[in-house]
């Protein structure tokens, strides 16, 4: 009995071995299928429809309430315009960035993916995670191949293939932080200019109001406003302590931790936390500081431009006796720049059973105002309905606002300036900033440095790591000593080869700027 | 070979329904394990599994070259022996007790109270040790406060924060242990004890001798189910209640933990996969040796 066990088990393991290798060889070649060239046409030069198909697209962020009927609606259409249906996936914001990953690791067919500089197109890009649609988006998406402004294409060209379409939206998303402008006012503190000012703003609040300025997790009013107050720069999207030293001097690369501004910059900062402008368990607080102000027991509360005004008009509806106002962190430098096109986009992924019909529904979505107005606003006449002149009311005027809300999914992927309608409530300092920051912009000349970290991933994981346990605690001014912790700091990043990685990115960026003829 | 069939001819409706449980192993445990080659590739989509280029152990270099493997395996494994054996000395001393209940009324509530926390999910746990011990508004300081004391500044202190973590995991899996071993103390005949009793015996001589010995073989048992997994920490349990809080890492980082921090910026396959190759295998090591120990000295008990 006991040998034939044995002798069972080993069968079983190897038939086990076996279908796991024949089962990924069937994974690799289904690889090349999905490349394979584009469809036929049909005769009279049209795009062939008659099969009927069902597509699988996946976007980032939680479904709205009314999602399951939108989708429905706009399934019906597309069985009519182009026999096709979609099915429709949500990541949710919790656990959005490991899925997003895995989903291109999976083997799923998905027929269109959202994609973006902030969920790492350039690295999957790299990696071959997307299908080059630069023959197919001549025929199957005509009018997005001719209205994308050129600069757009070139932003999602990675090495000779177009490997997403970008969304056609210029806009200015600076970080800043929103602060209690009628509480300023109330204790004569002056208008938030600089730093100074904002430490007075804070000290104000403090003892004025007896509340923690920056209550629940301060971690990005701190940390985006060391990075706009220095001037330092991030390589290529988020590169984390490296960083360009400023604007102007783009190949001076250095690890930040080792500079003189740090040191200054943290000691103040250890003076902040001291004076109590954050709690000394805000590292462990899952709270916004946002919510805090909503509760009137917060003062500021960091958002990019467009959070911001959002964020002010949300308050505005809960608590109307609040008054806010906005400080961009721009004031530090005078200057912002552009978002680029791939800040967000739709992708199709090398999985892909049918790109063709894909991209013919994105087409659809972006050019048809039809389309977009369902999948962007919702249901007309429930969600939202148009004022005269083009403007948004959500929800449409006589629902009841406590039953029916505004639509809103992660509909950036294929948002399209030519279909945007604007809110009709909109925050007053909105238009102003925006003309503000036309003013002083400047193209963006280091997010779209393709960073590939290959050769050093395994000093950067390391370095990601020591960020984590010295250098957060540390910008947070959360240590007994900081010259100590300071030296700790950076013998710590030393060991885990934060030279290593500084030498790589700096000779990046530096065959970057040799290639585009940068200073 | 013959033998196996004549095996299987004899006792084919035995095998039949083994079957599915084989099935499940293979496809689930077995199966998967193919995957073990992703930790010895650079992963490209255009290659997939076996089209990577292979790099050797280059994917486990991030673990030992900042030199914190060490005193990360360490203090997964001491965290792990301290659930282990606190959680199940507790869990036997609270089924000793409630095995000697009578009322049964109390005796059910108990239990229930004791195992409701099981089901509590961790972003719970991590809740509430938030509002138990933060500075400003937390429990516990506010009642200082109110004593007229020195408030305590938790979350700037690495010493308190490994009782609380073990506290937290010995607390949440208590009931669900203690009903594994009060089914094993079930299944003691009374025939001793009431043998003992007419020999004269007391309740804790009769604990002492008749039911801490027949709870042996179930203790070992557990023990040795959760030796094997002694390397791989409760990542639930240690992101939910330090999160990404770097003062405290000093004496609360694990290996997961650790694993999550690096690549959650960064994302790699490779180097996931290596990290988790690396806890499997010493899990496996140890618990071989472990079962080999047992089987010298007392062999009924090993595991196989």
């Amino acid at each position: 009995m006991k040998q034939g066990l044995t002798k069972m088990l080993s069968v079983f393991l190897m038939v086990s071995f076996m279908t796991g290798i024949l089962a990924a060889c069937g994974g690799g070649s289904g690889d090349d299928a999905a490349t394979k060239a584009a469809a036929p046409k049909t005769e009279s030069g049209k795009p062939d429809i008659s099969k009927k198909v069902e597509l699988n697209w996946y976007l980032v962020g939680d479904a709205d309430k009314d999602s399951p009927q939108v989708i429905e609606k706009w399934n019906q259409m597309l069985a009519k315009d182009l026999n096709t249906t979609v099915k429709l996936n949500f990541m949710t914001w919790n656990d959005w960035q490991t899925k997003y990953n895995l989903l291109f690791a999976s083997g799923e067919k998905i027929d269109m993916v959202f994609a973006s500089s902030w969920s790492d197109f350039f690295k999957l890009s790299k990696q071959g995670a997307f299908l080059d649609l630069k023959d197919l988006l001549p025929t199957y998406a005509p009018e997005t191949w001719k209205t994308v402004p050129e600069q757009d294409w070139k932003d999602v060209t990675v090495q000779g293939k177009i490997l997403a379409v970008p969304s056609t939206y210029p806009e200015y998303t600076p970080d800043g932080i929103v602060y209690r402008d009628d509480w300023r006012q109330e204790l004569n503190l002056p208008e938030i200019k600089d730093l100074d000012t904002m430490e007075q703003y804070y000290e104000g609040v403090k003892n004025g109001k007896k509340i923690t300025p920056i209550n629940g997790k301060a971690w990005n009013e701190v940390n985006t406003l060391f990075h706009y107050y220095n001037d330092f720069k991030n390589i290529g999207g988020d590169s984390g302590i490296i960083v360009a030293k400023s604007y102007d001097t783009p190949r001076d690369v250095v690890a930040y931790p080792f500079t003189d501004e740090f040191v200054t910059f943290v000691k103040r900062m250890k003076t902040w936390a001291d004076k109590g402008f954050w709690t000394s368990s805000t590292l462990a607080s899952q709270q916004e500081a946002g919510d805090f102000i909503k509760a009137g027991t917060g003062a500021a509360y960091w958002r990019n431009a467009p959070g911001a005004s959002g964020f002010i008009m949300d308050v505005k509806k809960t608590n109307p006796n609040i008054k806010l106002a906005y400080f961009p962190f721009t004031h530090f430098h005078n200057y912002v720049v552009p978002n680029l096109g791939i800040n967000n986009g739709m992708a199709i992924p090398k999985s892909a059973a049918n790109p063709e019909r894909s991209l013919m529904v994105l087409e659809k979505l972006r050019n048809d105002p039809e389309y977009y107005n369902l999948m962007t606003y919702g249901i007309k006449g429930r969600n939202y309905d148009f004022t005269e002149d083009g403007s948004i009311v959500s929800p449409a005027p006589g629902q009841d606002p406590a039953k029916v809300k505004g639509y809103g999914i992660a509909s950036w992927g294929w948002r399209n300036i030519k279909n945007e309608h604007p809110a009709k409530d909109r925050w007053e300092g909105e238009a102003k900033l925006i003309e503000e920051f036309k003013a002083i912009s400047k193209p963006d000349i280091f997010a779209p440095i393709l960073m590939d970290y290959q050769p050093v991933k395994s000093q950067l994981a390391a370095v990601n790591q020591v960020f984590q346990q010295y250098g957060q605690p540390l910008m947070m001014g959360l240590v007994p000593d900081v010259d100590a912790a300071i030296e700790t700091y950076r013998n710590k990043l030393k060991t885990a080869g934060v030279d290593t990685v500084l030498d790589y990115v700096t000779k990046q960026v530096a065959t970057y700027a040799d290639e585009k003829g940068l200073k | 070979m013959s033998g196996f069939i004549a095996e299987l001819r004899k006792n084919k409706i035995l095998f039949l329904m083994i079957a599915p449980v084989l099935v499940f192993f293979v496809v689930f445990s077995y199966f998967p394990m193919v995957g073990v080659y992703y930790a010895f590739t650079n992963y490209n989509f255009d290659g997939g599994l076996f089209g990577s280029p292979f790099v050797g152990m280059q994917n486990f270099k991030f673990l030992y070259e900042s030199g914190a493997l060490f005193s990360l395996t360490k203090n997964t494994v001491l965290y792990n022996l301290a659930f282990i054996f606190i959680g199940n000395l507790l869990q036997i001393v609270c089924a000793i007790f409630l095995s000697e209940l009578t009322g049964k009324w109390f005796k059910k509530t108990t239990q229930s109270i004791m195992f409701l926390p099981f089901f509590i999910s961790f972003v719970l746990v991590g809740a509430f040790v938030f509002n138990l011990f933060n500075t400003e508004t937390g429990v516990i300081n506010a009642l200082l406060k109110q004593l007229g004391m020195h408030t305590y500044d938790f979350y700037m202190n690495t010493e308190p924060w490994k009782y609380i973590i073990v506290f937290f995991n010995v607390w949440k899996g208590l009931g669900y242990g203690t009903v594994i071993y009060l089914a094993a103390i079930m299944s003691i005949s009374d025939e001793y004890h009431e043998a003992a009793k007419i020999d004269g015996a007391n309740i804790f001589h009769r604990i002492r001798y008749i039911t801490i010995p027949m709870l042996v073989p179930t203790f070992i048992l557990l023990i040795l189910l959760s030796l094997g997994g002694i390397l791989k920490g409760q990542f639930d349990l240690f992101y939910q209640i330090i999160g990404s809080n770097g003062m405290l890492y000093e004496t609360t980082d694990i290996i997961d933990t650790y694993v999550y921090r690096s690549l959650a910026v960064n994302f790699d396959i490779g180097m996931g996969t290596a990290a988790g190759l690396y806890q499997s295998f010493f899990g496996f090591v140890l618990i071989m040796s472990v079962n080999w120990i047992i089987k010298k000295t007392r062999e009924d008990y090993a595991l196989f």
